[in-house]
C-alpha cells in the first residue's frame, strides 16, 4: 500500500511540476513577419526566437538552429502583448448577476484583501480580451479607501496561482473628495489613523523580532500594510478630479510615500506639469470619456494623453476597468489609436499600452517589448494593431500558442456561420 | 450679462446667419446662431464614400446647391459664387445616422410605470438645449433616433431629430421620417434586475409576448369600434368610441403607419415577437441592440426585420452574454438590413470607429460597415431617401474627414446638416478662445468684486443643497458636462441599459 501510495503521489507530483512548466519548451522561431520590438525600430522580415517560453533571439537574417520549429508568418505583424494597466478582469463575469461579482469589498479599510485569490482562471471574458491581444493586467481591488493589493497577471493559466507574475504590486488607495476642501475629513482622518496604528504595529512587531519588545497581537489589516511603509509596493491613488488629484498628492507626498502611481481621469492633464516635475507616473483610465464640464473642448479627454505627453509625464493609457469596460478590456489598443488622431505620437501611443503600463507597474524587465529575455507574449496580426480594422491572428503567451477557438465570439461565430451558410443553401 | 454683450448684440448686429469665417458656436444652444446655408458649395478632389453602388470615388468632387447634394463626380463645373472647399487628401462621407439614441432627452427616457405606455411622445421632450448634440457633430452624426427607455413591452413614440445645433426642438424634428414606436423584450420590462416597489405582470418572456398579443387584440378592436360607426347622418345617434391615445398608437402599427423598433438581446424572444406580428399581418421594421440576431438572422431576413445592434455591449447582464463583435457581420450575411447604434452620448461620438470593428470582426467589407452607420440606418428608420447617402437630391448631410473615415487615426473636421457647416474645427476653436477670454473676464470680475467687498469669502454662503439633490448629482457626477436638469438624470437609464 505504501508504495502504492508513493508511487502515485510521486506521478502526482510529477504531472503537477509539469503542469507548471511552460508548455513552450521546444525551441520556436517565428518568421517572415514584420516585427514590431517596441523598444527600436520595427524589422522588416525579422525573426523571433522562443526557448523556455521567453525570448531568445530578435532580428534579421539570425541563424534558425535545425532542431527549431519554424512557424512562418509572411504578411502578417509581430508584436509584444499588451498589457492592460488596471481592470477587474477575472473578478466579475457579468455585472448585473451579483453572484458573479467580486470587485469590490465593503468597509472602508481593506488593506488585506488580495485581489489574484478572487481571479476566476476560467472566466469567459479571458478569452475574448486575449483575442484582442490583452495578453497580461494589472488586477485591481475596488472596494473602501484603502481597497488592498493588486496583482500583475497573464490571462491564461490553469489556477490564479499559474496566472500571477507578481504579487502584491500596489496598494490601492481611493483619496476622499470630501478631504480637498475640509480639514477634519472623516475619511481622511480614518486613513491617516489606520496609517499610524500600521506604523505602530510594524515598529512593535520590528522590536519583538529583536527581543527589545513584546509582540503585538496580529492584526490582518495592520500587518497587510508593512510592504506600503517599507516602500517594497507602490501606493496607487485614485482620484478624479484634478482638485482632489492635487490634495492626494500632497497628503501623500506628506506621508512620506516615494513610490506614488496616479490613477485618474482625463483630467489629470490639468496638473501635468507637477506630475511631471515629481515624476509621478499616471494610469490615465480611458479617453473614451464625455468631457467632465459643460465648457470644456469636445476633445478633452481624446487629448489628454497628448498633454500628457507633451509635459514628460509617463503614462499608460487605461479604460475604467470596471463595470461593462471589463467585458470590454479588448478595446484598450483603439484608445491609444484614437490618442493618435488628438496629438499624441504613434509611437508613444504603442508604448502606452505595451512597454510604459509594464515598466510603471515593475515588470519592465518582463513584458512590454520583444526583447531577449522578455517573456514570449506576443500576437501576430493583420496591421497596426491600434486599428480595429486589423485582425489578431495568432497569438502566443510565455512562449506557447493560445487556442484562439476559445473566444466565446469566435466560437459562436464559426458555429452560426457555417448554420447559416447551410439555412441559405438549403433556401436556394 | 456678458453672453449677451458679447454674442447676441453681435448676432443682431450682423443679422440671422453668419459668413463662414465669422462665424463661432457656442456651447448653450440658445446662443448659438445658426451657420449659413451658402448658395452653392463645392469640396474639391476629395475620396467620396457614396454610400450607394457608385462605391468609393477618388480625387472626386461634390456640389451642394440650396441644402442639397446637386452633383457628384470627377471635374466638376465650379457654380458660380460657390463657397470652394479643398478637401485634397481628406474624405466625404454621409452624415452618420445613430437609430438608437437618448442623447438629447436626457431626464426623459423612460415613463417606466404601465406595461405599454405607446400614448407617451418623446417630441414632448427633445431637449434642444443638451450638449450631446454639439459634441456629437463633432464625431460626425448628422441624424439621431430619439427612442424611449425599455421598461415597458410597449414604450413610447419616437422621434428622429437632425442635429441642428442651435434650432428650437420643433425644429430639429426630421420631417421626412415616418412615425414609430419603442418595444422592448427580455429582463427590462420583466423587470429582472431591480427590485420594483410594485411587481407588476408581467414577470417572464413568455408573460412580454402575451402581454404585446393582447395589446394588439385590444387595438384591433378598438380600430374596429371606428370602422363599424356609420358615416353621416346615420352617425348621429350613434355614440361615438372613447378616444384612446394608447390604443390608437397600437392601431397605427396595424395599419401599416406606425412603425416597430423593438429592444431585444434573445432569439427566442425576438423570434416570438416576429411571429406575433405575422399573426396580425405587420412586419418589425428592427430589432434594436439584437445581440443574438446572428442566431436567427434567416428568419429576420425572411420576416423582413433589420437588425440595430453593438459590436462591444455583452456580458453586463444574463441576456447579454452571448453577444458577440460577429453579429453585424453574420445578420448582413444572412441579409438582414443591419446597422451599429450607439445607445450611449458617448459612443455615439465615434461611431466610424463602431463600423471599423465590423470590418475586424467577421470581415465586412469597409464600404459595407460604413453603410452600416449610415445608408442603413437610414433605411431602416425610413429617411433612406433623404439623408444616409451622397447621391444627387439627396439632403447634403456630409463629414469630411481628416482620413480613412474607418481609421483611428481620423477625426471629423467639418460635420455639415442640410447644407450648413454645423461643426467645424477652426469654429471649434475660436469658441474655445472665445470661452477662454470670457472666463478670464467673469473671474476678474468676480475678484474685483471681492475687493469691493473686503474680500469676505464667507458673507454668501452656498445656497444649502436638500441632501437627495447632492444624491443625485454625486450619482451622476460623471456627467458634469450637462446642465441641473439634466443632472437629475434617470437613475433608471444609469442602473439598467435602455
Amino acid at each position: 500500500m505504501t508504495t502504492e501510495f508513493i508511487a502515485k503521489t510521486a506521478s502526482a507530483l510529477f504531472l503537477s511540476a509539469l503542469l507548471t512548466v511552460p508548455a513552450s519548451a521546444e525551441l520556436t522561431a517565428l518568421i517572415g513577419a514584420t516585427v514590431h520590438p517596441v523598444s527600436q525600430a520595427p524589422i522588416e522580415n525579422g525573426i523571433v526566437l522562443i526557448e523556455n517560453g521567453r525570448i531568445q533571439a530578435v532580428g534579421e537574417n539570425l541563424e534558425i538552429p535545425v532542431q527549431a520549429r519554424r512557424i512562418e508568418l509572411d504578411g502578417l505583424h509581430l508584436y509584444p502583448g499588451f498589457v492592460h494597466p488596471g481592470t477587474q478582469l477575472g473578478l466579475t463575469e457579468i455585472s448585473s448577476v451579483a453572484g458573479t461579482v467580486d470587485t469590490s469589498e465593503m468597509g472602508n479599510i481593506n488593506a488585506a484583501v488580495r485581489a489574484e485569490v478572487a481571479v476566476n482562471h476560467d472566466s469567459e471574458l479571458l478569452p475574448t480580451t486575449i483575442a484582442g491581444g490583452v495578453l497580461s493586467a494589472h488586477i485591481v481591488p475596488g472596494g473602501g479607501l484603502i481597497r488592498g493589493h493588486s496583482a500583475m497577471m497573464r490571462l491564461d493559466g490553469w489556477s490564479w496561482e499559474d496566472m500571477v507574475l507578481a504579487a502584491p504590486v500596489a496598494m490601492h488607495l481611493a483619496f476622499p473628495p470630501g478631504a480637498v476642501e475640509d480639514d477634519e475629513n472623516e475619511d481622511l482622518k480614518l486613513i491617516e489613523q489606520t496609517l499610524d496604528q500600521a506604523r505602530h504595529w510594524h515598529q512593535a512587531n520590528g522590536a519583538a523580532a529583536a527581543g527589545t519588545g513584546s509582540r503585538p497581537p496580529r492584526n490582518d489589516q495592520l500587518e497587510a500594510l508593512g510592504p506600503l511603509l517599507t516602500g517594497a509596493v507602490a501606493l496607487v491613488i485614485h482620484a478624479n478630479r484634478h482638485d482632489v488629484m492635487t490634495a492626494a498628492l500632497d497628503w501623500a507626498q506628506g506621508q512620506g510615500f516615494e513610490r506614488l502611481v496616479l490613477s485618474a481621469n482625463a483630467d489629470v492633464q490639468y496638473i501635468a506639469e507637477r506630475l511631471a516635475a515629481d515624476d509621478i507616473p499616471v494610469i490615465l483610465r480611458g479617453i473614451y470619456t464625455l468631457p467632465t464640464r459643460r465648457w470644456e473642448a469636445y476633445d478633452m479627454a481624446f487629448v489628454a494623453p497628448a498633454r500628457l505627453h507633451q509635459a514628460g509625464v509617463r503614462f499608460a493609457i487605461s479604460d475604467s476597468g470596471g463595470g461593462m469596460e471589463v467585458a470590454n478590456a479588448r478595446n484598450l489598443p483603439f484608445q491609444a489609436g484614437s490618442a493618435i488622431a488628438h496629438g499624441l505620437p504613434a509611437e508613444a501611443a504603442l508604448k502606452s499600452v505595451t512597454l510604459w503600463p509594464a515598466q510603471i507597474l515593475g515588470l519592465g524587465e518582463e513584458l512590454g517589448s520583444i526583447e531577449v529575455g522578455k517573456r514570449a507574449s506576443l500576437f501576430a496580426a493583420t496591421g497596426d494593431p491600434l486599428e480595429p480594422m486589423s485582425r489578431i491572428e495568432r497569438v502566443w503567451i510565455d512562449g506557447a500558442e493560445y487556442d484562439l477557438g476559445r473566444d466565446r465570439g469566435r466560437r459562436l461565430y464559426e458555429r452560426y456561420r457555417d448554420r447559416n451558410a447551410a439555412v441559405q443553401e438549403t433556401n436556394h | 450679462m456678458i453672453r449677451h454683450s458679447f454674442f447676441v448684440g453681435a448676432m443682431m448686429a450682423t443679422g440671422l446667419a453668419f459668413a463662414d469665417a465669422s462665424w463661432v458656436p457656442d456651447i448653450e444652444a440658445w446662443n448659438s446662431p445658426q451657420p449659413a446655408r451658402p448658395d452653392s458649395v463645392i469640396f474639391r478632389n476629395a475620396t467620396i464614400w457614396t454610400g450607394t453602388d457608385e462605391g468609393v470615388i477618388e480625387n472626386a468632387d461634390l456640389v451642394i446647391r440650396q441644402g442639397r447634394i446637386s452633383a457628384l463626380g470627377t471635374d466638376l463645373n465650379v457654380p458660380r459664387g460657390a463657397l470652394e472647399i479643398d478637401a485634397s487628401g481628406m474624405h466625404l462621407t454621409p452624415g452618420i445616422i445613430d437609430a438608437h439614441s437618448h442623447a438629447a432627452i436626457i431626464g426623459g427616457v423612460n415613463e417606466a410605470s404601465r406595461i405599454s405606455t405607446a400614448d407617451v411622445r418623446i417630441r414632448d421632450v427633445i431637449d434642444s438645449e443638451s450638449i450631446n448634440i454639439y459634441r456629437q457633430l463633432a464625431g460626425g452624426v448628422t441624424t439621431i433616433n430619439l427612442l424611449h427607455g425599455s421598461a415597458n413591452a410597449i414604450g413610447g413614440q419616437m422621434s428622429v431629430i437632425k442635429m441642428r445645433w442651435g434650432a428650437s426642438p420643433a425644429e430639429l424634428v426630421f420631417d421626412a421620417a415616418p412615425e414609430g414606436i419603442k418595444f422592448a423584450l427580455g429582463e427590462n420590462p420583466k423587470q429582472s434586475n431591480w427590485r420594483a416597489e410594485q411587481p407588476r405582470y408581467p414577470q417572464t418572456r413568455h408573460g412580454v409576448e402575451q402581454v404585446i398579443r393582447e395589446k394588439f387584440q385590444q387595438a384591433e378592436d378598438y380600430r374596429r369600434a371606428f370602422d363599424d360607426m356609420p358615416r353621416g347622418r346615420a352617425a348621429r345617434d350613434r355614440v361615438p368610441p372613447r378616444p384612446n391615445h394608447e390604443l390608437q398608437a397600437i392601431a397605427e402599427i396595424l395599419a401599416g403607419g406606425r412603425d416597430i423598433h423593438s429592444h431585444a438581446y434573445r432569439a427566442d424572444e425576438m423570434l416570438a415577437l416576429m411571429r406575433v406580428a405575422e399573426q396580425f399581418g405587420f412586419v418589425i421594421k428592427t430589432f434594436q441592440h439584437v445581440l443574438e440576431g446572428y442566431k436567427i438572422a434567416p428568419q429576420m431576413a425572411a420576416h423582413g426585420a433589420g437588425g440595430s445592434t453593438f459590436i462591444d455591449w455583452w456580458a453586463f447582464k444574463y441576456e447579454a452574454i452571448d453577444g458577440i463583435g460577429y453579429n453585424p457581420a453574420l445578420m448582413h450575411q444572412a441579409g438582414v438590413l443591419t446597422g451599429l447604434h450607439s445607445d450611449n452620448p458617448e459612443l455615439a461620438r465615434r461611431m466610424n470607429l463602431e463600423a471599423a470593428k465590423a470590418v475586424r470582426y467577421g470581415q465586412v467589407d469597409p464600404h459595407d460597415a460604413l453603410k452600416m452607420i449610415t445608408a442603413w440606418p437610414a433605411d431602416q428608420l425610413g429617411i433612406g431617401e433623404r439623408t444616409g447617402r451622397l447621391a444627387t437630391g439627396m439632403d447634403a448631410d456630409v463629414v469630411l474627414w481628416t482620413g480613412h473615415p474607418l481609421s483611428v487615426q481620423s477625426r471629423v473636421e467639418q460635420t455639415w446638416v442640410d447644407g450648413r457647416r454645423y461643426f467645424d474645427r477652426d469654429a471649434d476653436q475660436r469658441m474655445r478662445e472665445r470661452l477662454a477670454a470670457e472666463r478670464a473676464e467673469l473671474i476678474a470680475l468676480v475678484l474685483a468684486d471681492d475687493d469691493n467687498n473686503g474680500n469676505d469669502n464667507n458673507q454668501d454662503s452656498p445656497e444649502p443643497t436638500s441632501p437627495e439633490r447632492r444624491r443625485v448629482h454625486s450619482f451622476a457626477a460623471h456627467l458634469t458636462g450637462y446642465r441641473a436638469s439634466e443632472l437629475d438624470h434617470d437613475e433608471y437609464c444609469i442602473f439598467h441599459d435602455h
